[in-house]
Parts: C-alpha cells; structure tokens; sequence
C-alpha cells in the first residue's frame, strides 16, 4: 500500500509514542479518573472495593471537620513559599560562583550536585534527626535565640525553621544549580562585551544580560523546585495521605479526595507562575521558545 | 570589566591628577588589577569552599560515625576522627539489614526499571521530536501534565489497580510502568530525550531515509547513538531514583524479605533484634544507624564517582536548558 509522506510520518510518529501512550492511559489517566469517583466516595473494602458515592462530603470533612488537614496545608504551602525563592536564589548565586574561571570547576559541580544521588529520604531523614543539617551545626552558633531575642515571634518562627533545615533545603538544589551552570555558559560571549564596551559595571551586566537572558531556565527551576517541593518525603502533606489511606482504617476515598485538593493546589502553584512568566521571561532572537 | 572601570575613573575629574600618575607608571595599574582579580578570586573560592562544606557535612558525618564505639560518639572530645577505627558498626548494620537480600531486590528493580526507561522514554522522546502528527501538540502537553501530578493524587486508585492484577507484593508496580515511559518521573525523562533529539541536524535521518532505511532502525543505529549524552543522564537519573525511592516500595511491599534496601533500613530495629536474640535495646544506637545509612548510600555514591566526570558534563549537552 502506498500512502503519502504526511500519512507515513503520522503512523510513524504514533508507533515510536505507542508505549507512552499505552503508560499514559493505563498509569495516569485512568487512576487520576478513577480518583475523581473515588474523592466523591466512601469505598468498601470489604465488597471488593465498591464505592458509595457520597458528594461533597470528603472535602467538607477535610477543611471543616479534620483538624489535622488544614494547619497541615497551611504549613506546606508556607515552607514552600519560603523554600522556593531561597534555592533558587542561592543555586543561581552558586552556579554564577562555580561559572567563574576557576581551578576545581569540575570537583565543586560534582559536589553540589551528590545530594541528588544519595538524598534516600529514609536516609537524609535520619540524618537530619541528628541535627545535622541546621546551620548551628554547619557555624557552631546558637542563632535560633538570638532570632527570638530580635524578631517578632511570628517571624522569628519561619526563621528558626528554616535554619533548622537549611542545609535539606540547600540539598534540594543540585539539579537547579546543575541547569543554571549550562545556562550561563549558553550566554554568548559577545553580548558581555558588547556591553563593557559601551562602559556597563558588572553590576549592571547582571541585571540586564545574565538575568534576562538566564530567565526561561529561571522558569523551568520553578517549576521543578515546586513539584519537587511538594513530593518531597519530608512533606507533611505526603505522610498525612499515606496515613489516611493505608494506617488502619483505609480511608480510600478520603485519601483520594485530600491528594485531589492538593493536586489543585499545586496546579494553580505552577499556573500562576507560567502566566506571571509570560510578563517577564525573555525569549532570545532565533529560538522557537 | 577592570579596563571599564579604569577607563571611567580616567574620565572622572576628581581623581584625574591620579590617574595621569597611574598612566606614568603602568606597572602600578596593572598590579592593581591584577590585586583586584586575586581579591575576587579568593572570595569565590572561599564562599564555593564554604558552600561545599555544607553539602559535604552530612555525608562525612555519616561515614564518621558509622566507624566510631558508642563511647567515642558520646565522647564530646571526639570530633569528626574517631579514637580508633571500628568496623564492627558496618558489619552488625550489614547483618542486621540482611543487606545481601536487600541487594538483592533493589538491583533487580533498579535493572528493569532503568532499562525499561530508558528504551521507553528515548522512544517516545525521539517520536515527540521529529514526527508530525495530529494531536502532538496536546499528548505532550500531557507529558508535561504527568509530570506535575503528584503521586499523591493517583497513589490511591493505583493501589486498587495493583491489588486487581494482584501485583502487590512483586516488583511488578515498578517495573512495569517504567516500561511504558512511567514509573518515577519517566515524563521528565521523556523530556529530556526530546530536548535532545530536537537538538540534532536533520540531514542524517534525511540521508538514511533516501537510502531506505526504516525509521526504527534510523533511531537505532544512527541516533540512538548520538545520544549518548542524553543516555548517560536517563540512566543515571533512573538508576539513582529508583535506587532511593521509598515512598513507592513502602506501599507496595509487604513482606520483609521483599524490601529494597533503603527500606530494609526502616525495619533495622527489628533486624538487629531477630539477630541478636532479643538484645536490640542494648546494641541499637547512633553509631550502628549512620552505618546502615552509609551501606544504603554507597552504591549509587560509588558509580556516582566513576560517572560524575561524564555525567555532569552530559547534562550540559543534553540541552535541557534550552
């Protein structure tokens, strides 16, 4: 049979997709459908899983009733909101260190990025019991008084806590200083001295070559930092769902509802940063973007 | 940067007299910079030190306590070098996790799994990449979607499904998927291949397809190949996720003698009690649990170590970024 190139290239492209597309539908689609019933449900364990379809009543029962769910939302949101801006900002300032020409390039990038091989939550959890990765440990100060000495309590609270962890959320940016380091050497030479030609301090090259031009990989950092963010083992949020569905009462369609408001949650998280990004990100001359 | 600089202090008026005694002595300016770059290159250094430090602590706390007694460790005058070297921490953790056993599940797990990906996601990568078809646009779009789910949301109807195809208990839930382009972030990798492959010249593919090569065997013989970068970092990523992973294996597997090592390390108590007839109390302590974290932590740090050099030079090429 004959058919023509466009045909033969669809087919083509099909075939070489057919195994994703086969892991999409049976792995992905079909559980995130079927936990759409099941968050509207109670499920009987008993009768071979048969749901009981209840309405709204899991998520009432989530911000209403359980005490539990929502000081723990609360709380992801909060560390999120602080973890993110924190690595990315030192993985773009410890890439920007490790781009200079220094010796030991090579030693220093394989350094930051060891985390990512041998963070096993269990693992990175043990070690942080020990205290390990607070910033006490790293100076030998004790700042978490002298924080409550100056700060506002409220305050002082975020700050404690996230120099408690802050060598965990130091350890959560390999990959991101990794994509940082390829993006600066992906910054054309000729731009930088174009602009110290027309006499622009360091300073000012920064702000207005480095940043723009490093700022769609500043988007992908995002994003990547807020999905791994909120499916980190040490996230509340994903101990609090394994309890629910699987400690004792086996409250499936419960579990199924809480992991549902929290995949809202997230997408409207990544959301908001991909439309902000559209304001601010900038695609250079030829690239398709 | 320090000629912008000299040349703007040139034209300030303030400290002409300065700088026309500086022109006179060249030497005096060139020392200056010269002063300048060794004070910046020594900040960086001492903050990239500082820095390195702090991602090294953990790890180096961990090998040093795993060889230290009890008495060294509670010793506060015994700082990061212990008295004497102590192995028997090792060997107890070793026996205690059934390490072998452990070894075990996790090689098989991680074989499959990263095999599986890797065919799987350079396929369906390269299909993204270079075919046009109807409705591209959108299945990528859910490739990117994939990736945003948490386990979380899924994690429930997925159990249902496993215990359906009474997989609960085998490695089956994680092997399987991988496969298919899934199972631990298999759509991150998809798109790291597709990044890649969209990187590459067309005229190879157009030479091979003139000269009737099918388009399977073009992928495989001619691009796959090339991708050597991007191979290295799936393969490595793959391996080491799935090697770490926790989460999936708590919930998927029951029996002990099915653990995966990081797993074996939740259940080291009971272990060390079976072992020791009873005397878990006694024996159990800091010492002895940095030393079963090390043992889970040493074979990705060790191919990590014969790897680094190619890999995170890999991932530079593999285009990611762009």
């Amino acid at each position: 049979m004959r058919l023509n190139l466009r045909t033969r290239q669809a087919i083509n492209g099909y075939l070489f997709i057919l195994p994703w597309l086969i892991g999409f539908t049976v792995f992905v689609a079909r559980p995130f459908l079927h936990s759409i019933r099941l968050a509207f449900s109670t499920v009987d364990m008993i009768a071979g899983f048969s749901l009981n379809p209840v309405g709204w009543a899991n998520f009432r029962e989530a911000f209403f009733v359980d005490e539990r769910f929502v000081p723990i939302l609360v709380q992801v949101i909060q560390r999120n909101l602080v973890d993110v801006p924190i690595i990315l900002t030192f993985a773009l300032f410890t890439a920007f260190l490790v781009n200079q020409k220094i010796r030991g390039q090579a030693f220093f990038r394989a350094v930051f990025f060891l985390p990512v091989v041998i963070a096993s939550g269990l693992v990175v959890e043990r070690l942080f019991q020990q205290n390990v990765g607070s910033l006490e440990a790293v100076v030998g100060l004790n700042i978490p008084t002298l924080v409550y000495m100056y700060l506002p309590a409220r305050f002082a609270d975020v700050v404690v806590d996230v120099l408690t962890r802050l060598t965990l959320i130091l350890w959560r940016s390999g990959i991101q200083i990794l994509l940082f380091i390829a993006g600066l050497q992906g910054i054309s030479g000729t731009l930088y001295e174009a602009a110290r030609i027309d006499g622009a301090t360091d300073w000012e090259i920064f702000w207005k070559i480095t940043l723009p031009m490093l700022s769609p990989i500043i988007v992908v950092n995002t994003i990547y930092t807020i999905v791994d963010g909120f499916t980190d083992i040490f996230n509340p949020m994903v101990n609090f769902i394994r309890q629910v569905a699987f400690s004792g009462s086996f409250r499936l369609g419960y579990a199924a509802a809480l992991g549902w408001i929290y995949f809202v949650l997230i997408f409207l998280l990544i959301g908001l940063v991909f439309i902000s990004s559209q304001k601010w990100v900038f695609y250079g001359g030829d690239r398709e973007g | 940067m320090a000629t912008a600089r000299v040349n703007q202090e040139l034209s300030q008026p303030g400290i002409a007299g300065e700088a026309v005694s500086l022109a006179r002595k060249p030497w005096l300016l060139v020392w200056g910079r010269r002063l300048q770059r060794w004070f910046f290159l020594a900040l960086v250094y001492l903050l990239l030190i500082d820095i390195a430090f702090a991602f090294l602590m953990p790890v180096i706390y961990m090998a040093s306590t795993s060889l230290m007694t009890v008495q060294d460790f509670l010793d506060p005058g015994v700082y990061w070098i212990p008295r004497a070297v102590y192995w028997d921490n090792l060997t107890l953790a070793f026996q205690s996790m059934d390490y072998l056993v452990g070894l075990r599940n996790s090689v098989t797990i991680v074989f499959f799994a990263t095999l599986g990906q890797i065919i799987s996601c350079s396929l369906a990568g390269y299909g993204f990449a270079r075919f046009r078809f109807p409705g591209r646009d959108l299945l990528f779009m859910f490739v990117l979607f994939t990736f945003i789910v948490p386990p979380q949301t899924i994690i429930v109807p997925l159990f249902i499904l496993y215990r359906e195809l009474g997989w609960i208990d085998t490695f089956l839930p994680f092997t399987v998927p991988a496969f298919f382009s899934h199972g631990l972030r298999g759509s991150l990798l998809v798109l790291i291949f597709r990044q890649f492959f969209k990187r590459q010249p067309y005229e190879l593919e157009e030479a091979a397809a003139i000269d009737g090569c099918s388009p399977l065997r073009t992928f495989g013989q001619i691009m796959l190949p090339l991708a050597r970068p991007a191979l290295l970092v799936v393969f490595l990523f793959s391996l080491v996720w799935h090697w770490n992973d926790y989460y999936e294996p708590m919930m998927y597997l029951m029996k002990p003698q099915n653990f995966t090592v990081p797993l074996r390390l939740s259940i080291l108590q009971q272990g060390l009690q079976e072992l020791t007839g009873g005397q878990a109390g006694e024996l159990f302590n800091e010492p002895l649990m940095m030393a079963a974290c090390f043992l889970v932590v040493l074979p990705p740090l060790f191919l990590y170590m014969l790897t680094q050099r190619f890999f995170v030079e890999s991932i530079e090429r593999t285009g990611l970024v762009d």
